[in-house]
């Protein structure tokens, strides 16, 4: 019975040391192989200036000022 | 290089809220947001003042300093742009922006926020421009057309003005020394760092 439990109780802590060994062993790949956060990159394409003095921008301008009302 | 602002002429705005409903209009804007909203200062007493009100793309934006996941950029011409892509909805930008401009729509019917909408100055986003789902996602892009945004375009009593910083300042300035008053360029300290002096 004694030696039964004895080979049980080895058989089980075999078990568990293979599983913790394994769980180290993964934990470590993992770290191994994380990367660094990247930040968000927008790139030139959406830092780009958008605004152009159109006719219609220069048109604003002109309507908006009171130099328009004198002329 | 042109430093894009917006300026609301306090003296000139009568609280008409067509600059709120021609940017709901413009944009699609769901219900319930508002990139653009006017305030009415001292309601119903002497001094009574209504400014119009929306993102002022901040110089050292305070909402691209606390965002968490860094999905502010600001383009060449001083805007201050967002991508939903990257937005997480975390309202850190809503706590940090002297204006109130981030807005929020309900995502579910438990009251969970979806990703930050605000003004685009009219300048759509990162998706190409004047595509599907650029006006989608950030509506129509009206600085890629050559325009300016349309709620300084259609102010009734030209008091919202937009566009290149000086130009706009140097209108305000004329309008101050030919009334001979001003009530100065709301906004501008807290945004800009810096004001417009009439001498």
């Amino acid at each position: 019975m004694s030696e039964q439990q004895d080979g049980r109780s080895l058989g089980r802590r075999r078990f568990f040391r293979a599983l913790g060994t394994g769980s180290v062993a993964a934990a470590a790949g993992a770290v191994m192989g994380a990367k660094d956060a990247q930040a968000y990159d927008p790139g030139p394409e959406e830092t780009k200036a958008r605004y152009r003095e159109t006719d219609d921008v220069r048109a604003f301008y002109r309507t908006n000022g009171y130099e328009t009302l004198r002329k | 290089m042109a430093r894009l602002k917006f300026l609301c002429d306090a003296n000139r705005c009568i609280d008409c809220n067509a600059c709120v409903t021609a940017c709901k209009n413009e944009h699609d804007v769901p219900w319930g947001i508002n990139r653009r909203r006017v305030v009415t200062i001292n309601d119903g007493k002497p001094g009574e003042r209504s400014v119009s009100m929306a993102c002022m793309h901040c110089t050292n934006a305070p909402c691209a300093a606390v965002c968490p996941v860094d999905c502010f950029h600001a383009t060449d011409d001083g805007l201050v742009l967002h991508s939903k892509e990257i937005c997480i909805g975390c309202g850190y930008c809503f706590y940090a922006c002297p204006f109130g401009a981030p807005q929020f729509p309900q995502a579910t019917n438990f009251g969970s926020r979806g990703k930050m909408d605000k003004c685009t100055y009219c300048a759509g986003g990162p998706d190409a421009d004047l595509s599907e789902a650029e006006y989608v996602r950030y509506g129509s892009n009206r600085l890629a057309e050559g325009k300016l945004p349309l709620c300084a375009e259609m102010c009734s009593t030209k008091a919202l003005l937009a566009g290149d910083g000086e130009i706009i300042a140097q209108i305000y300035k004329e309008r101050v020394v030919t009334r001979g008053y001003g009530s100065g360029a709301w906004g501008w300290k807290t945004a800009y760092g810096e004001t417009i002096t009439v001498t």
